[in-house]
């Protein structure tokens, strides 16, 4: 379990990273945490020429206030970074939730966004987070930089829209509804999700005036549930329409048996994380 | 004159652990941290294929990589050395060819094939990717009932059948037991495979001592007695020409007490290179290649009489070894271990087993923890639990009333097995007590009602520990297991030093002998020094595997501890000139009470061995401070427990939480209770993983998916409740201190006790668990199916 040969090459800052990028067509690889990179390279399923590090630049670690109320968060900021981050707690607190099941510390501890959302893995929280909160990526590569919406992002399991040669520079965050549900189930505590749903209302008068649901592990992406996001908006959560936004969860998903659970069975437990998401979130809406 | 302990001061004492310093502070030394000079080292091309012969390998590219020194084949093997059998004296028993590189055919994915040997292990893994074989698929078996009916592709054609053992235990009448019992009451068991798993993956460093052409292989092994002994067999060496060595080894759980081609591969190329050659495996080549274990499938059914009194068992098992019959344990350990010890604690008047282990293209399988009795408790507990359900008895009661009761000590079982005196009502009333049985069945009752799934699982179960020479640890193996042996001696120093068989795999055995060394002798457990895990300090050993190591090593430690004392006793008196009654040994002096006199072992050990003149003629003869001695405990003693565990179970997501889990054991004498309670915790963790997680999965082509441990899921702190251990030393065992071995109860027991509660918590449902581990997927089928056929 030893990687196959490689050169390495330590960027300075994101041109330099795309730079080599662009000079190896394909045959280089950007590594920042290497949480998902290195068991690859050991398991020889990759064999790049060239590893580019970009976990030291500077300007990818950044968390700040940008216009019109967005985040930016840099690719390189490490899941660990905001589990404890306060601004990003008030302000999307659903964030911390979920980076307690991302793995373990010592992952959370050099496993990045940027990392998390290149990998593409669909069972992994920052993808789902991505798509929940109607995030942009903002990309640079050799044609210049791009903002990516994340509902575009995600082509497949472990496949983005990004290019050989671009590099993610951060990630922004629009403002979103503050309550939040957020349920996983693994087979233990850390591992991969079997499935997963996040959930955020906004309320108005009592009823849903917004409403957004988004699924983890359940497809080759993943998954926004807008069926049922609009049907909520204008009610009360009760046993009506959230048995139907369960099964529109159970509907829009489209998972796959692995050794851990069946189709079948994440397709059951798609609309058990749904409802309990929709639960904690109206819980804390109308409190 | 004896010289019997009355008062031990260390054994039963909760003394620190003697080799917990260097084991948490990283300064242990385990195979792979040995570094030789200019060592090399190996990667193994392993077989993907499940089945398949070898057609052509061409090793021209690999061997022009950088870095590479050698590559060897099987051919290349098999003309310098001879492969190893398990043979046993098994009537019908096939034993198979062990060769260290696969010849002509493979049979498991994982099997070696190709060795490289290069400057690094990169270098070694670059070299390994440029080797071509070219392979001609056959079919695989995966499927122990296919393979005992395959009529052709035999994985050992020379047998005509996948067929290696088959055996019938019987005792009493069971035809008349069933077709005369009042109820009966049945099932079809599958115990799936699991894998050890142990923190160090297996590694060997073979060391090559160019002045005296000798090698000193360092061994990730339970056992260096018997690699040491087979690698003499296989390589033709004499005994002094290879010292196995263990140090510290990272866990075993049986998956380090077998002898593996890696072991002869790093010798045999250290001998032929005249270089220290290293192979360390790596997770995944231990998740496919270390000896794995259960792979049973049991039918098994149990006649009761009109009051629920057991009139006997019968069962069919269908064991599955995997690819090979492993040296020296033979494939038919585990199975007939079942077989063996099916009938539990309880009063069984008639008992009939079927026994069959046939070839699969699967990794070899082996000892593991608790070898057969996690599997036996299984199914007997869940025999027990459906038996007591049909009789509306209360499952306490209901093995109360059935177990062994303590009048009929010594009791035969119907597998011929003699339980010797052990506390089984005593640990079942224990457990009961601890866990407030009575509160907690009012509480599940309660929780049920209120919609939770809440169950009580109980099991009970005995163990034979410490076998001696009369009980073979694997039925017919070629070795025998019986004896340990003890070197206690007083250096010229004054100070202590223990030699034993025995290997530090993380079992504290170290601290348990030194404790009886203290105690035998009258030092402080601190100043004993514990040599073990070397082959070249003693004469005969097997290791440590069983609950062997502090019965056997343990007993012959207070024998050669004895006779050392007295040794040392003599020596004082005549240098104090006293008699040797009045004398007290205490903390490493010697003190005469009534003059206050006092010697340290320092001032005898100097006296002995240094000042001789101080000794008349006659006595500087005989007058040393040392002592060998063997022990055997000719059958072995019995080892019971209750556990009671609880367990919830989430009726949307089917996630099993254990809540509450209590042992009860009767292990005998407690040396250290810190040590036993560890074993404990472990090995209940470990069986709890059996329960829920562990699973080996093969594709029907024999393609391993579980081959990291992203996928074979083993328990961490978060799956495991705080394990409550409870000691009783009902009677005294026979063996020498009264101990009784105690390092695997945990695995046995747990498996049964999470699955009954299980059940419990489903008994709405009527739901039987005849498969485990129970994952939330098996739940989600069984309960979906339940209510399908409610409705
Ligand atoms: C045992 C284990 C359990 C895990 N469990 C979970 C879990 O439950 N949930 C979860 O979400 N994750 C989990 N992970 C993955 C972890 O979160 C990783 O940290 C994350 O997926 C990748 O981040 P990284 O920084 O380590 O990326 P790397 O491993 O360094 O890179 C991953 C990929 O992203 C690319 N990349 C990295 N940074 C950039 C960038 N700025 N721009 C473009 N491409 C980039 C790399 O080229 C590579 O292809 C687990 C990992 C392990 C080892």
């Amino acid at each position: 379990m030893k990687p196959p040969p490689f050169e390495y090459f330590r960027a300075s800052n994101p041109e330099e990273a795309v730079a080599a990028l662009g000079a190896h067509g394909g045959n280089a690889k950007l590594i920042a945490g290497g949480q998902s990179l290195m068991p690859m390279l050991n398991f020889r399923l990759l064999e790049p020429e060239l590893l580019i590090d970009i976990s030291k630049i500077a300007s990818l670690k950044r968390i700040e206030k940008g216009s019109s109320g967005r985040w930016v968060i840099g690719a390189g900021v490490r899941h660990r970074d905001i589990l404890v981050s306060e601004v990003l707690g008030n302000s999307y607190p659903i964030l911390r939730a979920a980076m307690t099941h991302v793995a373990h510390v010592a992952i959370r501890n050099r496993g990045t966004i940027g990392g998390s959302l290149a990998h593409g893995d669909p069972a992994a929280e920052w993808p789902m987070l991505a798509l929940l909160l109607d995030a942009e990526i903002e990309v640079l590569g050799r044609s210049g930089q791009r903002m990516i919406e994340a509902k575009d992002f995600f082509l497949g399991a472990l496949h983005t829209s990004l290019s050989e040669d671009e590099i993610i520079l951060a990630i922004h965050l629009p403002p979103a509804p503050v309550a939040w549900g957020f349920f996983e189930t693994a087979r233990r505590a850390g591992d991969f999700a079997l499935a997963g749903a996040g959930v955020l209302l906004e309320t108005q008068n009592g009823k849903i005036s917004e409403a957004r649901i988004a699924l983890l592990g359940l497809g080759e992406t993943p998954i926004r549930v807008y069926d049922a996001e609009a049907k909520l908006e204008g009610e009360n959560l009760n046993s009506t329409n959230r048995a139907a936004a369960m099964e529109a969860a159970k509907a829009a998903c489209q998972p796959m048996t692995d050794l851990h659970a069946s189709a079948e069975f994440r397709v059951h437990l798609a609309g058990i994380m749904t409802g309990r998401s929709l639960d904690a979130a109206w819980g804390q809406a109308i409190c | 004159m004896t010289f019997e302990v009355m008062r031990p001061k260390y054994v039963g004492a909760r003394v620190q652990r003697k080799e917990d310093p260097r084991l948490l502070s990283g300064s242990g030394r385990y195979a792979a941290d040995v570094q030789p000079t200019r060592a090399l080292h190996v990667a193994i091309l392993r077989s993907d294929y499940a089945h398949a012969l070898i057609r052509s390998i061409n090793l021209d590219l690999a061997r022009a990589m950088p870095g590479v020194i050698d590559v060897i084949d099987g051919e290349a093997l098999a003309s310098e050395l001879k492969p190893l059998y398990a043979t046993s004296r098994m009537p019908g028993y096939k034993p198979t060819a062990l060769w260290p590189l696969a010849r002509d055919r493979v049979r498991y994915v994982g099997e070696p094939v190709v060795a490289v040997v290069a400057t690094d292990r990169y270098l070694a893994e670059d070299a390994r990717a440029a080797i071509q074989i070219e392979y001609a698929a056959l079919p695989a078996v995966t499927d122990a009932n296919l393979s005992l009916t395959a009529q052709s592709d035999f994985l050992h054609p020379e047998h005509g059948s996948n067929l290696l053992v088959s055996r019938n235990f019987s005792r009493g009448n069971i035809e008349q037991a069933i077709s005369e019992a009042f109820r009966v009451v049945s099932g079809q068991y599958r115990f799936t495979r699991t894998t050890p798993v142990a923190i160090e993956p297996r590694a060997y460093t073979a060391e090559w001592d160019r002045r005296l052409a000798r090698l000193t292989l360092h061994s990730a092994t339970q056992a260096p007695g018997i690699i040491r002994d087979a690698l003499a067999e296989v390589l033709e060496l004499n005994g002094p020409s290879i010292r196995v060595l263990a140090a510290d080894v990272g866990g075993g759980f049986g998956g380090k007490v077998s002898l593996y081609p890696e072991e002869v591969i790093v010798c045999f190329l250290a001998q032929k290179l005249t270089r220290s050659v290293k192979y360390v495996s790596d997770r995944q080549e231990d998740l496919i290649s270390t000896t794995q274990a259960f792979d049973q499938t049991v039918k098994a059914e149990m006649a009761l009489d009109s009051s629920g009194r057991i009139l006997g068992i019968r069962a069919s098992i269908l064991g599955d070894a995997g690819a090979y019959s492993i040296y020296p344990w033979t494939a038919a350990l585990e199975p007939m271990q079942i077989a063996g010890f099916l009938p539990g604690p309880y009063q069984v008047p008639s008992y009939e087993a079927d026994v069959q282990v046939v070839a699969t293209n699967k990794t070899p399988s082996g000892p593991y923890r608790g070898v057969g009795r996690p599997g036996a408790c299984f199914i007997l507990e869940r025999l027990i639990d459906k038996a007591a359900k049909e009789f509306g008895i209360d499952p306490l009661e209901f093995r109360r009333k059935n177990l062994v009761q303590p009048d009929q000590f010594p009791y035969k079982t119907g597998s011929g097995i003699v339980w010797d005196k052990s506390g089984f009502i005593e640990c079942l009333d224990l457990a009961a007590e601890v866990i407030d049985y009575t509160t907690l069945k009012d509480n599940r009752d309660a929780a049920k009602a209120a919609g939770r799934w809440f169950g009580i699982g109980i099991a009970s179960y005995a163990e034979l520990t410490g076998l001696g020479s009369r009980m073979s640890a694997a039925p017919g193996m070629p070795i025998n297991t019986g004896t340990e042996s003890a070197s206690v001696e007083i250096d010229a120093t004054g100070s202590v030093i223990a030699t034993f068989g025995t290997a530090s795999i993380g079992q504290g055995l170290e601290t348990t002998l030194a404790q009886i060394v203290a105690d035998e002798i009258g030092v402080r457990p601190e100043d004993v020094t514990i040599v073990h895990g070397d082959s070249a300090a003693i004469t005969h050993s097997t290791g440590s595997y069983a609950s062997r190591s502090t019965v056997l090593a343990g007993g012959a430690a207070h024998k050669a501890g004895k006779e050392v004392r007295e040794k040392l006793l003599k020596a004082a008196g005549f240098l104090m000139d006293c008699e040797l009654l009045e004398l007290e040994i205490e903390d490493g002096v010697v003190r005469q009470p009534a003059t206050n006199k006092v010697l340290s072992f320092k001032d005898i050990g100097r006296a002995v061995y240094s000042e001789m003149g101080r000794f008349p003629l006659a006595l500087r003869q005989e007058l040393d401070l040392r002592a060998t001695s063997f022990y055997d405990p000719e059958f072995g003693t019995t080892t019971s427990a209750t556990h009671i565990a609880t367990v919830d179970i989430d009726p949307e997501t089917f996630e099993v939480r254990v809540l509450r889990y209590v042992a009860a054991e009767d292990c005998g004498r407690v040396i250290n209770p810190q040590i036993v309670e560890g074993q404990v915790q472990g090995g209940v963790a470990q069986g709890i993983g059996v329960a829920l997680m562990e699973e080996v999965i093969h594709d029907p082509q024999g393609q391993i998916f579980t081959a990291s441990l992203v996928d074979y899921l083993v328990p961490s702190a978060a799956e495991v409740p705080s394990i409550e251990a409870v000691h009783l030393e009902a009677f005294a065992a026979g063996t020498i201190g009264g101990y009784r071995g105690m390092g695997e109860g945990g695995t046995i027991g747990a498996p049964a006790a999470v699955a009954n509660a299980i059940a419990d918590a489903l008994s709405h449902l009527n739901i039987d668990i005849t498969e485990l581990p129970a994952t939330p997927e098996r739940l989600f089928r069984l309960v979906t199916t339940a209510n399908q056929e409610k409705a």
